[in-house]
């Protein structure tokens, strides 16, 4: 069946009038009255015990409310992972112990700011230093010390996956490689620093307005950790200004600006500088990744052995996911007959990693995709027709993960040969300039209920009423992606009513049905949507007893609802406007709306995800071989998202992962010294591209349709942020011959690589 | 060191402040006008989030003292779109070509176009990505700022007007 | 970090910025567009009682030139004004170049080629270039006025021969003399909008026959101060330039520097470029005095 028209437009975004006028609201931007500002005392060493604490002075200071220590919160302690509670490691003030430079300590709260800050300074905390372990080859070394006592060898979880006989494949092999990859630290750099705001009601209840990507799973930690019942926090709606998947735990300060809120009566706000967001954020994983792999000499793959030991810094944050989708992308793509991966997760006395755009997947695929490269080369195959003969399509089974129900891999491949005149420009090549491929595959939302929630994974509530509009009301999180537009664009493809006639409430947990786990894993669309679709189902079957008695309708009949009219697909004039048709049926339910909810779980659907996206990237670049700066001239990509149901969005959402995928190649990244503190903590030295730096680019979108995606969508946008670093690495090798095996690509290695400095 | 009343023009209004000499225009706009759609996204003049109009000129509004304002005309967000139901051409043209995702940045954004069309009415790409030299974006890849900064360029000329 | 507390006067003349600065002279600073002094002052690098701005003083922003007197940028001139000054295009390409690329366009709206030089940061990017023009400052006090020449003036990252009392009234560039060239380039190891981590900027003007009568080549990022090469300058002087003779004044500019490693590049990558870069830049200069350009 076609899909509604209004699938697959370019829809400008819902919100974006408010914010081109700076009407949006962010949560810095609110303050209530009587509201009080909070600060955090962050600790100063990387690694330490904490002998005393004397806030005295601090509380004596005129204006100051409220001081809090570890001592003072109920300690319990919290973590995403709730499944395994062991992981669940980390406190909202620190106990104890200090276990990276930047753990939170203490908080304050005040009348302004500045006295908050000043009350800051008269904490005293008397530490006992302990060897700081900055790297996982210590973490990991015999006799290392312990960061958390529980977790032995600082290994706070291990993930294996085992297919195939992997022996037997690698003895079969003609061309066997080896290679240790080392993957850099970056950050999301989302543009709004976190900000929080809690307020009291009735005693004992809290809203929450938070910069959260998770807000379900906000309210359930922060209940948790404030030992109030889940019914007594709310977080509620304000615009988020990016996350990228760095905005999805429960945070310090949410917690501060609750506990502190509910023991002053007062509203309390926090937001964080963007020194803090720097120094103390959360960030991608850096791996060291170690990575066998075998093929037949004619290209074909056998066998792929990959160990990763994934740097976590102090907690485990997200890393455990990280973990396993590192081990996940490092063979898909392809078929392997065996592969085995050994996935540890090591803390070290750094700021803790955690999601970010792909989650374990960019430092898989750069390890993975550069190898494939260097096998092409010494294969003498086109790295193209290599990836050609191995590539997953739909149907393919990997063991115990996944079943593949739409792939346009091989499309895509094609396709970005074409645009990018592979064939013509590898022939004739121009010294300093290459090409270079970097492909992805992503999911669409997780399987796995790591948060073990007792909820569905996503719901919605669909109301109609008799002026032909509806609400939708869902927990689901627009964080600059835009799910407000495209959930829209679903129901009112399902409904057959213009977009503007659906009232959104969206990411409130009084208020919105339970639950949704929020925005990260590219989940929301696929999730959602499918919710939606269920909802609006309901409401459709609400309809159609009163069409097909007021239209005296046969059994066989079948209904459309179009254009703002009910009526039967067969004989388009019988029927009647959408209004009318929700004016009757409201007719004898006693006052009753007409309300439906539905519900997505993803069942049987393997280990990781409904569904895959997938797609390839060409790299062009320049290289000035005196300099060694790189210049990337264009970005070619062809990718599959299934049926885009807003392009503009999608569009959006694939020049935005290059920015972040170029900076990940070539300019970010977070420089530490040898006491665990982070060097460059302003965008003046965490350099991310800017407007001059965004190559020009071109794109094809391989429309397949899947099958478990509503109107056919799959995952669009956070897989785009794999391909883009092994590409240009390819790229910068085919200009001048440098192979980056050590992120990032800087001009000063590719000068050492041409012999040019020592 | 006492507070200093000075009186700012913003957005056409005049207002009669009393404030403390160490602080910023940007939190002055935010704090006492409650003026909120001018951002701080790093307090360092590096991302452009708190760009307003000092007497026409693009600024950090977070490396300005309110002080140094005194007497002038600021522009913020707030002011730029000529009525309440209708949006400035840079404003409409960023809603129309996908310039906006998250939106922290777009206010910096869009007055840093207004700057640039202010002093070059008819800027080439190069000359776009140029005058976008101090506003950071990190969700749109900047391409469709660009294109919309193009758009409301041509849109302008063509009506011949300025709101 | 917070602001520290202080007292801001904007006054209307030099002569009463001068009492002010007589005045708070137990703790003053002068500010113009502030781009650099908030920084530093929300740091804790700085926290002054006294701010004295000259956002406000008549006749400071003035830039006029005469072949007499050659280009006269007043204290309070800013980077973008000077940037886009018809006569500087004309006559000081490297200047203008490095007024319209540097920093971001929010930052030139504000800061002054004043506040850039008084800064002295290593990196500062209009220091090269006016070094390479033969500038000089003039810096004036209660007492009365100095000439200042540029090369006598930058003493450390961050410190400067000026007087705690003195304001920078203008910077004088000479006129520039017919048949002569010059040129500023610089790299940052990222972004297109950062700062420099290398910058050499060069001046050269030729005789009759194509041969140097003048050079002058100044590096920013490579030492605690802006530096001259007098050596590669003396290799210059009196030569018709070839490829070798520009390779080795290149690697004369190598030898006058002092970089260090920094989280912006390593010690070794500035050389190298230093290298690379004078020797495009004597190259860019030389076509253009040869080529009758400005």
């Amino acid at each position: 069946m076609k899909n509604p028209a209004i699938i697959g437009q370019s829809i400008p975004r819902l919100d974006a009038p408010s914010k081109v006028t700076g009407k949006a609201i962010y949560t810095d931007d609110m303050k209530l009255p009587g509201m009080l500002y909070g600060k955090l005392l962050r600790s100063p060493l990387a690694h330490a015990r904490i002998k005393r604490i004397d806030v005295s002075k601090a509380k004596a200071l005129p204006g100051v409310k409220d001081v809090i220590v570890g001592a003072d919160t109920p300690g319990v302690k919290y973590g995403n992972w709730r499944l395994v509670p062991q992981s669940q490691d980390e406190l909202p003030l620190a106990v104890d112990k200090v276990r990276f430079v930047g753990d939170e300590v203490a908080a304050v709260c005040a009348l302004d700011p500045e006295t908050a800050e000043k009350a800051l300074g008269l904490i005293e905390v008397e530490y006992e230093e302990l060897p700081a372990i900055l790297s996982v080859e210590e973490a990991t070394a015999e006799g290392a010390g312990l960061i958390h006592q529980e977790s032995k060898g600082n290994v706070s979880l291990v993930r294996k996956i085992d297919y195939g006989d992997l022996d037997q494949m690698f003895a079969k092999a003609d061309y066997v490689r080896e290679d240790t990859f080392r993957v850099h630290p970056v950050q999301h750099a989302y543009m709004e620093p976190c900000s929080s705001l809690a307020q009291t009601e009735e005693g004992n209840r809290v809203t929450l307005w938070t910069s959260t990507q998770t807000p379900y799973i906000v309210q359930c930690l922060l209940a948790s950790t404030l030992g109030l019942p889940e019914n007594n926090v709310r977080v509620m709606k304000v615009q988020i200004g990016g996350g990228f998947g760095g905005k999805m735990e429960l945070r310090p300060w949410e917690f501060c600006a609750a506990f502190m809120s509910l023991r002053t009566g007062r509203p309390v706000k926090f937001t964080l500088t963007r020194h803090d967001e720097l120094a103390y954020g959360r960030r991608r994983h850096p791996m060291t990744i170690y990575s066998k792999v075998g093929f037949k000499k004619d290209g074909m793959l056998l066998a792929k052995d990959f160990q990763v030991m994934l740097d976590g810094g102090a907690y485990n944050a997200m890393g455990p996911t990280a973990t396993f989708l590192c081990g996940t992308f490092g063979n898909m793509l392809y078929n392997y007959p065996a592969y085995r991966y050994f996935g540890r997760h090591v803390y070290t006395n750094k700021p803790p990693a955690s999601a970010m755009r792909g989650f374990g997947a960019p430092q898989a695929a750069f390890a993975a995709e550069t190898q494939m490269n260097m096998a092409a080369e010494e294969l003498g195959i086109d790295p193209i027709d290599i990836r050609l003969m191995n590539a997953m399509q739909t149907g393919d089974v990997i063991p115990d993960v996944a079943t593949i129900s739409s792939c346009g891999f091989k499309e895509s491949l094609e396709e970005v040969r074409r645009i990018s005149g592979w064939d013509q420009k590898r022939k004739n090549k121009t010294p300093g300039k290459g090409l270079g491929i970097g492909c992805f595959s992503f999911i669409s939302g997780g399987v796995f209920n790591w948060f073990n929630t007792k909820y569905n994974f996503s719901a919605a509530e669909v109301k109609v009423f008799e002026d032909g509009t509806a609400q939708l009301a869902v927990m689901a999180c627009d964080i600059g992606q835009g799910p407000d537009t495209v959930l829209r664009q679903i129901l009112a493809a399902e409904l057959g009513i213009p977009i503007h006639k659906i009232r959104l409430i969206s990411m409130d947990t009084a208020c919105t049905p339970k639950a949704d786990l929020g925005t990260w894993g590219s989940r929301v669309t696929l999730m959602n949507g499918n919710a939606i679709i269920e909802a609006a189902g309901k409401i459709k079957a609400m309809l159609r007893p009163v069409m097909f008695s007021e239209l005296d309708l046969n059994q066989i009949h079948d209904l459309a609802f179009e254009d703002e009219r009910v009526f039967v697909r067969a004989n388009p004039k019988k029927g009647m406007d959408f209004a009318e048709c929700v004016y009757k049926a409201l007719r004898g339910r006693e006052g009753e709306p007409l309300t439906a909810r539905g519900y997505y779980t993803p069942r049987n659907k393997g280990l990781v995800s409904p569904a895959f996206s997938f797609g390839a990237q060409v790299a062009e670049v320049a290289v000035d071989q005196d300099t060694g700066q790189i210049q990337v001239e264009k970005m070619y990509t062809a990718h599959d998202c299934g049926v885009a149901i807003n392009k503009m969005s999608v569009e959006g959402q694939l020049e935005g992962a290059i920015q972040m995928g170029l900076g990940y190649a070539l300019m970010e990244d977070l420089v530490m010294d040898d006491q665990g503190r982070t060097l460059n903590t302003t965008f003046l030295d965490y350099k991310m591209p800017a407007a001059e730096d965004m190559p020009p680019g071109e794109s094809v979108e391989i429309e397949t349709y899947e099958p478990e995606g509503p109107f056919g969508a799959k995952e669009a946008g956070e897989g785009l942020a794999i391909p883009t670093a092994p590409a240009i690495s390819h790229a910068v090798f085919e200009a001048v011959g440098y192979r980056c095996m050590e992120t990032p690509i800087t001009p000063e290695k590719v000068l050492r690589a041409l012999g040019k400095i020592k | 060191m006492a507070k200093r009343t000075i009186e700012l023009i913003v957005n056409g209004d005049r207002y009669e402040l009393a404030v403390d000499p160490w602080r910023t225009l940007a939190n002055v706009l935010r704090e006492d006008l409650r003026l909120t759609g001018t951002k701080v996204g790093c307090a360092q003049g590096d991302c452009g989030a708190c760009t307003v109009l000092l007497d026409g000129r693009s600024i950090s509004s977070c490396l300005t003292l309110a002080v140094e304002a005194h007497q002038r005309e600021v522009t913020t967000i707030e002011g730029l779109a000529p009525s309440p139901d209708e949006l400035h051409p840079i404003q409409e043209a960023f809603v129309q070509h996908g310039a906006v995702q998250c939106g922290y940045c777009t206010p910096g954004m869009v007055l840093a176009a207004k700057h640039l069309l202010d002093n070059n009415p008819a800027p080439s790409e190069a000359e776009i990505r140029a005058g976008l030299s101090g506003n950071l974006c990190r969700c749109t890849g900047y391409n469709k700022i660009v294109d919309a900064i193009g758009a409301a360029a041509k849109k302008i000329s063509d009506t011949g007007k300025e709101a | 970090m917070m602001m520290p507390h202080f007292t801001v006067h904007q006054p209307d003349s030099l002569e009463e910025a001068l009492d002010l600065l007589g005045r708070h002279r137990s703790s003053v600073k002068v500010f113009c567009g502030g781009t650099d002094l908030l920084i530093k002052m929300r740091s804790g690098a700085l926290s002054p009682d006294h701010l004295v701005s000259l956002t406000r003083v008549k006749g400071l922003r003035t830039i006029s030139y005469a072949e007499s007197d050659g280009l006269v940028i007043g204290g309070a001139a800013r980077l973008a004004e000077v940037g886009k000054n018809a006569e500087v295009k004309k006559l000081y390409p490297a200047l203008a170049h490095a007024c319209s690329v540097m920093a971001t366009v929010q930052i030139r709206n504000m800061g002054t080629v004043a506040g850039n030089l008084a800064n002295a940061a290593p990196s500062g990017d209009t220091l090269a270039p006016l070094l390479a023009y033969g500038a000089s400052l003039v810096a004036v006090e209660r007492g009365g006025r100095r000439q200042i020449k540029l090369t006598d003036f930058f003493t450390g990252p961050g410190l400067n021969v000026l007087e705690p009392l003195e304001i920078i009234e203008a910077i004088r560039v000479p006129d520039p003399p017919p048949r002569c060239g010059s040129a500023y380039m610089r790299l940052s190891a990222r972004s297109k909008v950062d700062i420099a981590a290398v910058g050499v900027a060069g001046f050269m003007n030729l005789d009759l026959d194509g041969k140097v009568i003048r050079c002058r080549l100044a590096l920013a990022s490579v030492a605690p101060t802006p530096v001259r090469c007098p050596e590669a300058e003396a290799m210059l002087e009196g030569q018709k330039p070839d490829d070798t003779l520009l390779a080795q004044a290149g690697a004369a500019c190598v030898r006058a520097c002092r970089p260090i490693d920094d989280v912006r590049a390593t010690a070794s990558y500035r050389r190298a470029m230093v290298q690379a870069l004078a020797q495009r830049v004597l190259a860019k200069c030389y076509a253009q005095a040869a080529g009758g350009e400005a």
